[in-house]
């Protein structure tokens, strides 16, 4: 119990601290693909992929644990990936952004967070779960991409390093623009870890790093995972509304120490406060939180499970459900970004000079 | 001229949004200072103003997590 709480702790301030201060959001980055057309933000999420699969598939090549990929519930990956990408833009971030921002003291954040433990919590052991077993019912024996095509794990890794490594020199070799930045106050090692701006590779592959460190500390404890936010999110709220300790893991303390890494490092950088949202954003975090703990219910991760652990492991579900978590992005982007901006445009043009 | 944008509370992307909606509305060399509060916001105006070619005259912290930035339209 000790080690879990500890090791949990610390893994989860690390990740919280690493995304506050690289502004790790990829809810910001997929609908940046479709807004700006900028990939930056997805390119990173794959470095972080990368980093994670090697480091993972390497200590199960050193038999430091078992990995099975289990079957794909095809239908229930698909449909709850595309809700959950539409709740994080209305929510103003995905799961573990939501958690990170509450640590920044965004209120809205918070908010988001209590509807998405809530339906999350409902469609594990609550009335959503019939519906969800249901749903899940129809699977794919399958979901190892590996043996699907029946060849070694260790090929698909290679080959998919091997692209990401042609991207990112790519990217890197496309001319910079300058970008202003703030005057330093700091010096030394306080200015490059509570000022300074991350390169958005740099904190994409501290995320890989430490969420390849998540697998052995967590299964250390008994849990066989690694980095996992919505069931952790939804133990928390079944434990605290039934005192039973069963629903207390490692990946509660892990969730936890999301929101204490991040309030630290915000803290450190001047760059904590309680936000109040206004009317529109609360409401708009509420349903965006609803919409996330229903999606990430029933795809079985969000943006971090599968879009980030379950990808690294070669599965289908993880990659099925990153791309139509990316579709509801783009989805919701154009209904609350794209259309209200043309729509304004329009208006304008009516009006007679 | 200096246009004043005040978004405080409002979540990323929306102060990108509506600075971007407001510098349509100005003529080259005016200025428009955008006061916000959404950590994000501190790499993407700055970002959006560097690719634009806008240049930023002004960028400071003025307090926890408050920001103000000053974009010349080019």
């Amino acid at each position: 119990m000790v080690q879990m709480v500890i090791t949990g702790l610390i893994c989860g301030a690390l990740l919280g601290f690493v995304m506050q201060r690289g502004r790790f959001c990829l809810t910001g980055g997929f609908r940046d693909m479709y807004l700006t057309k900028d990939n930056r933000m997805f390119y990173a999420l794959l470095i972080a992929i990368a980093i994670q699969s090697v480091g993972v598939y390497t200590l199960i090549s050193l038999k430091v644990f078992e990995f099975s990929a289990g079957s794909l519930p095809i239908v229930a990956v698909i449909v709850g990936s595309f809700i959950f990408g539409i709740g994080i833009i209305f929510a103003g971030g995905c799961a573990t952004g939501t958690w990170y921002r509450a640590g920044e003291g965004l209120l809205g954040s918070w908010i988001a967070l209590a509807g998405y433990m809530l339906v999350a919590a409902m469609m594990k052991s609550g009335v959503l779960l019939p519906m969800d077993t249901a749903i899940k019912e129809t699977k794919i024996e399958s979901n190892s991409i590996a043996e699907t095509i029946g060849v070694n794990n260790w090929l698909i890794i290679t080959i998919f390093v091997v692209v990401v490594t042609f991207i990112i020199y790519r990217e890197l070799k496309k001319p910079r623009v300058k970008i202003p930045g703030l005057k330093s106050k700091k010096t030394g090692l306080a200015h490059i870890l509570f000022e300074k701006r991350w390169h958005p590779f740099i904190t994409a592959t501290l995320i890989g790093v430490i969420a390849t460190l998540a697998w052995p500390l967590s299964v250390a404890t008994g849990r066989i995972g690694g980095l996992g936010v919505t069931t952790p999110s939804a133990n928390i709220l079944q434990f605290l509304v039934t005192g039973q300790i069963s629903f207390i893991n490692w990946g509660v303390f892990l969730v936890l120490g999301i929101f204490l890494g991040s309030l630290f490092a915000a803290k450190m950088s001047g760059e904590f406060r309680f936000r109040i949202p206004d009317t529109k954003t609360a409401i708009n975090s509420l349903c965006g939180g609803l919409m996330m703990g229903f999606g990430a219910g029933l795809a079985g991760g969000c943006s971090i499970g599968n879009g980030l652990v379950m990808t690294a492991m070669m599965t289908w579900q993880g990659w099925i459900s990153l791309g139509f978590m990316i579709l509801g992005t783009w989805t919701a982007s154009y209904f609350v970004f794209v259309r209200p901006s043309k729509k304004a445009k329009q208006a304008t043009e009516i009006i007679p000079a | 001229m200096k246009k004043i944008l005040e978004v405080m509370g409002m979540v990323c992307p929306f102060p990108l949004v509506e600075a971007k909606e407001a510098i349509k509305g100005l003529n080259s060399g005016d200025e428009l200072e955008v006061q916000f509060d959404c950590t994000q916001g501190t790499e993407s105006i700055p970002r959006w103003a560097a690719e634009e070619g806008h240049e930023v005259t002004e960028y400071e912290q003025v307090g926890d997590a408050a920001w103000t930035i000053t974009i010349k339209k080019k």
